[in-house]
């Protein structure tokens, strides 16, 4: 599974979207994706990302107010906090991704990103899942712990590069994680 | 000077908090569940689920699995609501390789998964009930109907339960017309049924004195939560994905989304998955008699199955909320991630929030009033 996705074709330069340009109005900067599936997608900086998310909630206009999934994705070369947005109600829609180039990990560390936990309760579970399964560090996280897995659970799982012991489920294999 | 019957003796015995494991073997817990609850005498001060004792891993293998293997598997993601599971994803791959689906397809959707709607609901409503001590035999009457569904759905996919009926790009198998009346015959005799059931239990006493006033779910702590699915609706929040953000032919159907004017406690929930129940049985007579003929795949259900190279998030509203699947696709056969948001997940985070300061004697009362069902919270 060490394939990466396919090039995506070349695209037209495009002015920022809606919630991009509303980000960008309060002086904070975003790289505009190309959309996924029609729906804007941004990339934002770590050290923004909090502030931006508080615009984004808080703001009348945009009101995107439900948080509905954070996903970690090992990509080729980065490692991607991806936040789903919807709003419950009107029809805005936005993906943020928050990129940490794989070269940029210390060795032995995790990638981090900060927690949107501390204001926004959905995001709790979602970033331990993500913890859990990516190995992205939620860095400000009041409780970052393994959900899914055991607390003594080894590496994570849907890394590119994870490698399950044999018969690590074995009580009685000497590589067993027990 | 105080007589003996007016001294206050409370703050001479003191008292300490106690921690008790409950599950994860539990009956109520629709799976397994483990909470560590923090009491103080009876009263619940601090909640801890443990999850993951039923994780299987779904996403990792939706990476190592082909799209053809993988459509079988995800029907186990939730497996009281299988349909909408394969929907999901279903919808997530079709908006990533942009394949259409046939007009006849989209209403077998939306019939297939109407009916597992209500199964899912019945099933609840007669757990539920064993949940709040009604052991008296009251779960057979949603459980006669439930049966009635589960047989079309094994005549038509083949599983009670593991439909693996909705596919890529359409649905795997054309109904019969004896299937169809069949169906029909249910939907007329199903209203008297849900009567049937309100008789026993929305007035009963001991049911309203069980549910009315407890666990009572904040609009605004809801949101914050983002919880979605009856459990919002009941406290006031108007989202249903087959309205605010409509798929399929959704729009073609009249039905009503019934949603509550305050704060929803846990009879609220209970009644309006009750409204829920009728809605859908209002939406599959109208398909039934909107049923165009035609294709019911638009993509060939061979085993090399591929998806373009993309990325999207596709959601419907499952019985339990917003069930929603984030496809990346590098256009082989496989998926490059695959990433599951399920309701019950979200939904259960907000369990510690809602059984703060009730009495242990309510937990599974709240508990089940939110319909969490493990399989999808563990996945």
């Amino acid at each position: 599974m060490s394939e990466t996705p396919a090039a995506k074709p070349p695209e037209e330069p495009k002015g920022p979207g809606l919630c991009g340009q509303f980000l960008k109005d309060h002086g904070i900067a975003t790289n505009r994706l190309p959309d996924s599936c029609g729906v804007e997608t941004i990339e934002i900086d770590g050290a923004h990302l909090e502030a931006a998310m508080k615009l984004l909630r808080g703001s009348s206009e945009i009101k995107l107010d439900y948080l509905v999934a954070v996903s970690g994705v090992d990509s080729a070369d980065t490692f991607d906090s991806v936040y789903q947005l919807w709003s419950y109600t009107n029809n805005n829609e936005l993906i943020i991704k928050v990129r940490v180039k794989k070269t940029d990990v210390v060795e032995g560390q995790l990638p981090l990103v900060p927690s949107l936990s501390r204001f926004w309760s959905a995001a709790n579970w979602h970033e331990r899942e993500t913890y859990d399964l990516v190995g992205i560090r939620y860095y400000g996280h009041p409780y970052l712990r393994r959900i899914l897995n055991v607390w003594d659970w080894d590496g994570h799982p849907l890394r590119r590069d994870y490698k399950q012991l044999v018969d690590s489920l074995n009580d009685k294999a000497p590589g067993s994680f027990r | 000077m105080a007589t003996d019957t007016e001294v206050d003796l409370t703050p001479r015995l003191k008292t300490d908090e106690m921690l008790i494991n409950m599950g994860p073997q539990h009956p109520a817990t629709h799976g397994v569940l483990r909470l560590i609850l923090t009491l103080d005498g009876e009263i619940v001060r601090h909640t801890e689920p443990i999850l993951g004792h039923l994780h299987r891993a779904q996403e990792w293998q939706g990476q190592n699995r082909t799209w053809f293997q993988y459509q079988a598997l995800i029907d186990r993601v939730d497996y009281l609501s299988g349909m909408f599971t394969s929907w999901a994803m279903a919808r997530a791959a079709e908006v990533v390789d942009g394949c259409e689906v046939p007009e006849r397809a989209e209403y077998l959707r939306v019939m297939v998964s109407e009916m597992n709607r209500i199964t899912s609901h019945l099933l609840w409503l007669g757990t539920y009930l064993i949940d709040l001590g009604a052991m008296f035999g009251f779960p057979f009457y949603p459980f006669r109907e439930r049966e009635k569904l589960l047989e079309l759905f094994e005549e038509i996919a083949g599983q009670r339960m593991m439909f693996n009926y909705i596919r890529i790009g359409g649905v795997m198998r054309n109904p019969k017309d004896a299937w169809l009346s069949k169906l029909k015959k249910f939907t007329e005799e199903f209203p008297d049924r849900v009567d049937e059931y309100e008789a026993i239990v929305t007035e009963n006493p001991i049911f309203l004195k069980r549910t009315k006033g407890i666990g009572i779910l904040r609009k605004e702590l809801g949101m914050d939560y983002g919880i979605t699915g009856p459990s919002i609706r009941a406290s006031g929040v108007n989202i249903d994905l087959r309205r605010t953000k409509p798929y399929s032919v959704y729009p073609k159907l009249k039905f009503d989304v019934p949603v509550n004017d305050r704060d929803g406690d846990t009879f609220d929930r209970y009644i309006f998955r009750i409204r829920e129940m009728r809605q859908s049985n209002e939406i599959i007579k109208q398909c039934l008699d909107m049923l165009p003929q035609g294709e019911i795949s638009g993509k060939k259900q061979i085993a090399g199955l591929r998806v373009k190279a993309g990325e999207g998030f596709a959601a419907v509203e499952s019985p339990r909320g917003t069930l929603g699947c984030y496809i990346i696709s590098n256009g082989s056969d496989r998926a490059y991630r695959i990433k599951w948001r399920n309701p019950s997940f979200c939904n259960l985070s907000i369990l510690p929030e809602l059984l703060k300061n009730h009495p242990i004697a309510d937990v599974m009362a709240i508990f089940g009033s939110i319909d969490v069902i493990l399989p999808d919270v563990d996945r």
